[in-house]
């Protein structure tokens, strides 16, 4: 665990510390061990966090698969089956032990054929081939080598069988009914004949699919989407609650990611928000940018014109308006001027103008959030390339100078606050961008504001040339500053959540439809 | 099971020229040397009597992959079909076309003893009457092209025309 402790240590260091008392700090380091504790009996903290932060639990492979043991173990007993035959009824109802006991009771078999569980022995797989056999697959009649069938009596030779299952397996990724080989047959292949057939690595996926469909099943399971990560994290608020809550939680990996949608930290902005935010961008940018860039609005009849070529008399093809490209005043006040015009004085042109800028307004405004939003994710790119450049110097300064690794740190701590930072100004914009204008607005926009100002002085203090000599000063304002820029991200994120839950916001658009 | 592929198929063709419903056609296409291609197919699908598809026989080509019978072969009009189903590309839409619905990779011949051998079931049956089916029964489900899906749901007048129009241009 590196970077899943930085959350902690982050606050620890803040300004907003003083808010904590010891008894809080006390519970948190406890939350810090809980991954270990099997979710089921986790006690779920109910201490006063933050209002930007939500309660989760990381957890590991082991705790899935223990978890799942544990709630089949309960309903094999009450039902008096086999632990693994009631982990099959259970993936059939998503792990819903209530609703799978009350339906059980009145319809077993019919529970039963649906999951694919055999409870007597009586249906065992058939492994002999029976006499005149021909595989309906390969069409082989050779009576060599076992065969399988399941109790709906469709026999198919172990090479057929086995590739079936495979392919439904490792290729499809099917786990839950996998069917009969026959043409409409839906009896479920079960779980002990595909154990008979498959080789053990083909098996242990199909484990590894079980555990992944018990995650997904589960509304209060996400499992972590970072590349390799096998931790999966639980949060218990409910889905309804996420039209005002950014539920962001960080895997023990170091992920940051988003609860609800697992697309990575989006705070401030809500989910319906950031969807909507996405949509447009990947609709609209790159059209906007060049509309904005290549063109202009006819002045009596609003059409978008772009000039290919030719002079500045231009005539609308719409409206047959004639007007001037460069002042966009009425052409009959130009003469025969057509390649300059030195009218941008005159009062018709200077409305014309004016009417370009508003039908231009509503364009500019999407463009100039979005070139924000853009530049952050951008300037943390490149913070990050910075970051990797001063790490070799910092460890040339650790050869040639007395500083010793932890005295280096800060730099590395700095960066990471940095990018955070840039991530949720990010955001800040997409929220901006939809938030319709009031005076908590102002309020907004001046947090927005000291945050920006703060990031931007702590990425020019970090880009600073590392002089030896003064390294501790550079250290020591690096350091205060990282402070200052993660209390003012602590008050954009603190004010912004407050006003979702409050409903002090008020966006023009609704996006939790 | 790779390499059953062929024998299967040819399996398939003994079937097939045993008996087949009326109507249709199937035969493989030949390889410039001669030799037969079972890996494609030339089939012909006659429209039901008494629907306006009718009269026509409509012409597609079954291109089988190397892991048949485990995945479907793909199955394309030629030339494309006017059909709420058919992709503009030719390709049908049916969900016993699809590996991940309704394909199966066996189906069991039924015996009813050495003398009575009514109907043999067989991939290349069940494909062929399938699609037969979809024809006049289209699936509004599942779309595949514009032109004929909001004609089927919006104008059923001017729909069977067309189709009509289009048996009487695919007669064999």
């Amino acid at each position: 665990m590196s970077t899943g402790t930085l959350s902690d240590d982050d606050f620890a260091g803040s300004s907003d510390y003083d808010d904590f008392d010891s008894q809080e700090e006390g519970s948190d380091l406890e939350y810090e061990q809980t991954e270990d504790i099997g979710f089921s009996d986790m006690i779920t903290e109910k201490q006063r966090r933050k209002a930007y932060q939500v309660d989760f639990s990381v957890l590991p492979l082991s705790d899935i698969v223990s978890a799942q043991a544990s709630a089949s173990s309960h309903v094999a007993g009450i039902l008096g089956m086999t632990q693994d035959q009631a982990a099959a009824l259970l993936r059939n109802f998503k792990w819903n032990k209530e609703r799978l006991v009350e339906r059980y009771m009145d319809h077993a078999q019919e529970i039963l054929d649906k999951a694919g569980v055999v409870l007597d022995d009586v249906h065992t797989p058939q492994v002999k081939r029976p006499r005149g056999f021909v595989c309906m697959i390969c069409f082989d009649d050779s009576s060599a080598g076992p065969a399988f069938g399941l109790r709906c009596g469709h026999v198919f030779c172990q090479p057929c069988y086995e590739h079936y299952l495979r392919q439904k397996i490792v290729e499809e990724g099917e786990c839950r009914r996998i069917l009969c080989p026959e043409t409409g047959c839906n009896v479920v292949v079960d779980e002990p004949t595909i154990k008979k057939v498959v080789p053990a690595a083909v098996m242990s996926k199909y484990r590894q699919l079980q555990d992944r469909v018990y995650v997904s099943d589960l509304d209060n399971l996400v499992w972590c989407p970072a590349p390799n990560c096998e931790y999966a994290i639980e949060c218990r608020l409910s889905h309804s609650s996420f039209t005002t809550i950014v539920p962001t939680v960080s895997c023990d990996c170091g992920h940051k990611f988003c609860f609800n949608c697992t697309l990575d930290d989006h705070q401030p902005a809500p989910c319906g928000l950031v969807k909507m935010w996405k949509k447009k961008c990947a609709d609209d940018s790159e059209t906007a940018n060049w509309i904005s860039a290549h063109t202009k609005e006819c002045s009596k009849c609003q059409s978008t014109i772009e000039k290919n070529g030719g002079c500045n008399h231009m005539t609308c093809r719409k409206c047959k308006y004639e007007f001037c490209w460069v002042c966009m005043g009425p052409w009959s006040e130009h003469g025969t001027s057509w390649y300059n015009c030195n009218r941008f004085e005159e009062s018709s042109s200077a409305d014309a103008r004016d009417q370009q800028a508003k039908s231009r307004a509503s364009l500019e405004r999407y463009l100039h959030y979005y070139n924000r939003y853009a530049n952050h994710e951008h300037s943390a790119k490149l913070d990050r390339d910075l970051y990797t450049k001063t790490e070799k110097k910092m460890e040339e300064m650790q050869r040639t100078s007395d500083l010793s690794w932890i005295e280096v740190q800060f730099l590395k701590r700095a960066v990471d606050v940095l990018t955070s930072c840039r991530m949720t100004l990010r955001w800040t914009y997409a929220f901006a961008f939809y938030l319709a204008r009031n005076n908590m607005t102002e309020l907004f926009e001046d947090n927005q504001r000291d945050l920006e100002v703060a990031v931007e002085a702590l990425s020019e203090l970090l880009e600073k040339p590392i002089e030896r000599e003064k390294i501790a000063e550079l250290r020591q304002q690096v350091l205060d500053k990282t402070v200052y820029v993660e209390s003012r991200r602590e008050v954009v994120l603190e004010d912004t959540a407050k006003g979702l839950v409050d409903g002090r916001w008020e966006f023009f658009v609704d996006f939790n439809k | 099971m790779s390499g059953i592929c062929r024998s299967r198929l040819a399996e398939e063709r003994k079937q097939w020229r045993k008996d087949h419903p009326f109507g249709f056609y199937a035969r493989p296409e030949k390889k410039s040397d001669g030799t037969l291609d079972l890996m494609n197919w030339q089939v012909g699908i006659p429209g039901k009597p008494s629907t306006p598809w009718e009269g026509g026989v409509y012409k597609l080509v079954l291109i089988f992959p190397e892991d048949y019978p485990s995945k479907p072969p793909k199955c394309k009009f030629v030339p494309p079909l006017f059909h709420p189903n058919v992709y503009p590309s030719g390709t049908v839409c049916l969900s016993i076309l699809n590996e991940e619905e309704g394909w199966k990779p066996a189906i069991t011949i039924k015996q009813h003893g050495p003398l009575f051998n009514p109907a043999l079931p067989s991939h290349f049956y069940q494909i062929l009457l399938g699609i037969q089916d979809l024809l006049n029964d289209p699936n509004p489900e599942s779309p595949a092209q514009s032109e004929a899906y909001v004609m089927f749901k919006k104008d059923k007048v001017s729909y069977e025309k067309r189709v009509r129009q289009q048996a009487k241009e695919n007669t064999a």
